[in-house]
């Protein structure tokens, strides 16, 4: 034979540099700056993990979870993972499936992920510092092998969801995962208050050792004969991964991907016969609703955090969530669906060929997302209040029902045409069914812009039912209609002005305007500033401010993790207060400074 | 009202430009009404970018577009009540089937019910798409997805039929009988302009043609005159000036 095959190791050596040579390649103003700024923020959270190790080794476990849980979520919330090198582009080359994915997986190193999550693991060896040098070594050798787990589970996952993610039931599946993750994340204290008090407890130090993540810290603290074999056992579970993995990369690398088509029977029902340009889109959008596993799996992530959430309150016995299951969904929901004419595409252009289509677009949008999540939210919103027996709960539920319902239905097409994040055409996209392939941080800003701007739609409501039950109802029905009336008029004119620069948008990328600077052009600390900001307002704001503000308003008894509860009663008001303009000025930072920056330039497009 | 004696298409210096990049430059181009234009150019010349600015997808930097005398950036929505059109690779409403497609769109630009069941019904049948009444356009082949594109094009008889690369990974079947559509529809007055690189597919096709090379008219005229006593072929060359490589190097492979 002319070619003999390239050994394993040379292999590995040219995918990493395969590897690093697109990552320069495709790092480009935003990209560079924003990659920056994302290392900054990974290093300043690896180097907590550290001071956490030094400071308080009892939480270790706990935080190398969440590192975990970064590997396993990140590329489920966050589009595909990397694909950088996708198993494609070796399909032809004469290896086994086994040789390609040891070189893929050392390719997978070659980013700054890893690098990152490397010295966040530095924290086992400084944690095996206690116990002697034996500590350390352990410590160093966990850490790696650590840090190879992690990045294969990741891996292994995200293969599995492209393999599998076929069908509606499998989306779905994958939603209500997500959705109940993120409320473990945000409310799952609840349970762990009421398993077993103090975070310390016995059941609390074995779950967080068992997980992948922990293992590293048990070899630390074992006698050597049991580190060693841990480290062996970890080992072992490398190997399993990687011929899993490897499996999983030849599987799909011969099976079509066809981006997330579910398995139909029979012909479809007709579109209803209406000359009305509304109905006949919004039976459009129904299909896709139907039809588009990304679109179902949205769906699911809200509805399902929408319900655990309050489930997992009731742990502590605190039943005040229970009403409002329905409006939670309701805002998830609205945040979810902020970049629907982005995930579109292109196919804006039969909109913008048909004669005054734009009105009809925006109205059938609307219409649809009312359908789609409307019914579920009110039906959740009865049965919980019903169920609960909060009955101080009914004009609340009745009045910010309508106006959230209207807000979002508003929000989401203005915010859908004036703040489009694009994406890959359907029609493009491969490997993972539920990756719309549009920028990750960008959607994310869009979704937690849209989680403090549905609520605010219904802040007339809020006030009026305060002054009378029955003009909140009255108000909440009013500035619902309102809401989605005026921002859908806006969202059209807007798209009968602009929509052939969004189309363009959508087709080449944001326009090259060399002189005008953007969110890149911010200093670096002023990014990781608006980073933080972003992911953690909504504490001070919602569930430290919000919330106690209205259990002090219902004089709701139970201080449960609410810091203004827990104060003596001349402190709480203030405390509130304060927690709120806390999260409202991080979140006026957070979108203001990247808004000051690019207004402040004058805009050469004609 | 636009009447038959103004051209189907007039672009007056229409330009554009992509950061550094001059894609078109000044571009002057008249289709006479009920001709059969064909736009040749190499890969890259501004072909798709010149379509997309005369047919409303794309805002020029400068110069204008009339349909039928009706200024596409100024009276754009009756322009488009007057063409159909066929773009290069952009996204559908992915999630319906073909039949949902053209029913979709036939309401939406306000046309009865009946008649569009009935056109959506001929035209499946015509581009035998009419098998494929489960599959969603997501899943439809590369061919397939020229046919309900043009379809769509069709669907609302339009005066004026524009076509980038219609005959783009279509199989020769389909290609004749697009072929065959074509000819009676301009035949029966209607205007096409397609684009192309497929100088036998165009001589054989139209009667006018425009050369667009590096974003600029190279000639243009009726098919007789561009083309001169060779063929489209090697008038093509003389006029973008290409040489041909292939010749050189390579040694390793065919010793």
């Amino acid at each position: 034979m002319a070619h003999l095959l390239t050994p394993a190791p040379v292999a590995a050596q040219h995918m990493v540099r395969m590897r690093l040579a697109i990552m320069r390649n495709s790092l480009r103003g935003d990209d560079a700056s924003n990659l920056t700024a994302g290392v900054s923020l990974g290093v300043l959270l690896a180097i907590g993990t550290i001071a956490v190790a030094v400071l308080w080794p009892a939480y270790l476990p706990l935080t190398l979870a969440g590192w975990l849980s970064g590997w396993i979520f990140g590329p489920l919330l966050f589009g595909g993972g990397s694909e950088a090198l996708r198993p494609e582009y070796f399909s032809m080359l004469p290896a086994t499936p086994r040789q390609v994915a040891v070189a893929l997986l050392a390719g997978a190193f070659a980013g700054p992920a890893p690098a990152v999550n490397l010295l966040a693991l530095m924290s086992l060896p400084v944690y095996g510092w206690r116990f002697g040098p034996v500590g350390v070594l352990v410590g160093l050798v966990a850490a790696v092998s650590t840090l190879i787990i992690m990045v294969m589970i990741s891996r292994v996952f995200v293969a599995l969801i492209g393999l599998f993610v076929r069908s509606r039931l499998t989306a779905t599946t994958v939603g209500v995962l997500i959705g109940t993750a993120i409320a473990l994340c945000s409310n799952g204290w609840a349970l762990a208050a009421a398993l077993g008090g103090t975070d310390t407890a016995a059941w609390f130090e074995t779950v967080f050792r068992v997980l992948p993540s922990g293992w590293g810290v048990a070899a630390v603290e074992a006698s050597w004969p049991l580190a060693l074999a841990i480290l062996v056992a970890g080992a072992g579970v490398i190997g399993l991964l990687l011929a899993v993995w490897a499996r999983l990369l030849s599987r799909r690398v011969v099976s079509a991907v066809r981006g997330g088509v579910p398995s139909r029977r029979g012909t479809p029902r007709p579109l209803p016969a209406t000359t009305s340009g509304a109905r006949i889109t919004a039976a459009k959008e129904l299909r896709a609703w139907w039809r588009d596993l990304v679109r179902i799996q949205l769906l699911a992530t809200a509805f399902s955090y929408a319900i655990v959430t309050p489930l997992l309150l009731l742990a502590i016995d605190a039943w005040i969530m229970v009403p409002f299951t329905g409006l939670i969904a309701i805002v998830m929901a609205a945040s979810s669906s902020a970049n629907l004419y982005g995930a579109d595409g292109t196919a804006l252009w039969l909109t913008l060929m048909t004669p005054g289509a734009e009105r009809s677009d925006v109205r059938g949008r609307q219409l649809a997302w009312l359908l789609a999540v409307g019914p579920p939210a009110v039906l959740l919103s009865l049965a919980g209040t019903l169920v609960s027996g909060e009955s101080w709960a009914w004009p609340w539920v009745l009045g910010l029902l309508p106006a959230l319902l209207g807000g979002g239905a508003g929000l989401i097409v203005l915010l859908g045409v004036t703040s489009l994040v694009p994406g890959t055409d359907p029609h493009k996209r491969g490997g993972n069914p539920l990756s719309t392939g549009a920028d990750e941080s960008a959607e994310t800003g869009i979704a937690w812009l849209v989680l403090i701007a549905v609520p605010t739609t219904a802040l007339p409501a809020a006030g009026a039912i305060l002054y009378h039950p029955l003009a909140g109802i009255a108000a909440g029905l009013l500035t619902g209609a309102l809401s989605m009336w005026g921002f859908g008029r806006i969202a059209y004119r807007r798209l009968e002005s602009r929509g052939i620069e969004l189309l363009n948008l959508m087709k080449h990328g944001p326009a090259p305007t060399p002189d005008k600077p953007t969110t890149a052009d911010l200093p670096v600390q002023h990014r990781i500033g608006v980073m933080i900001c972003h992911l953690i307002a909504w504490l001070p704001l919602f569930p430290q401010g919000v919330a106690p503000l209205f259990m002090k308003i219902f004089g709701v008894e139970g201080p449960s993790w609410f810091l203004a509860l827990h104060l003596p009663s001349m402190w709480q008001w203030p405390t509130i207060i304060a927690m709120i303009a806390t999260g409202l000025l991080m979140y006026g930072y957070a979108f203001l400074i990247p808004m000051r920056l690019s207004s402040s330039s004058t805009a050469p497009t004609s | 009202m636009p009447t038959t004696r103004e051209p189907a298409l007039r672009t007056t210096g229409l330009r554009k430009v992509f950061g550094d990049h001059v894609a078109v430059d000044d571009v002057d181009l008249t289709v006479p009404a009920g001709s059969f234009y064909g736009l040749v150019g190499p890969n890259g010349s501004g072909k798709t970018t010149t379509l997309a600015m005369s047919v409303g997808l794309l805002r020029p930097d400068a110069g204008s577009a009339e349909i039928f005398g009706v200024d596409v950036w100024r009276d754009t929505v009756r322009a488009k009540e007057l063409i159909g059109v066929l773009p290069d690779g952009n996204a559908m409403p992915e999630r319906l089937t073909g039949r949902e497609v053209l029913t979709y769109l036939g309401l939406l630009r306000g046309m009865e019910p009946a008649v569009v069941a009935e056109r959506a019904d001929e035209l499946l049948r015509v581009l035998e798409l009419d098998s494929a009444e489960r599959t969603l356009v997501i899943e439809y082949s590369t061919g397939m997805r020229k046919k309900i594109g043009l379809a769509i094009a069709l669907l609302h008889a339009p005066r004026l039929l524009v076509l980038d690369e219609p005959f783009e990974a279509v199989d020769p079947v389909s290609a004749a009988t697009i072929r065959t559509i074509l000819r009676r529809f301009a035949g029966n007055g209607g205007s096409v302009i397609i684009s192309s690189h497929v100088m036998a597919l165009v001589e054989q096709l139209c009667d006018h043609v425009g050369v667009i090379s590096d974003g600029r008219v190279v000639a243009a005229g009726p098919l007789a005159d561009v083309r001169g006593g060779g063929s489209l072929d090697d008038a093509f060359v003389d006029l973008v000036g290409a040489r041909t490589g292939g010749a050189e190097g390579l040694a390793w492979l065919t010793s």
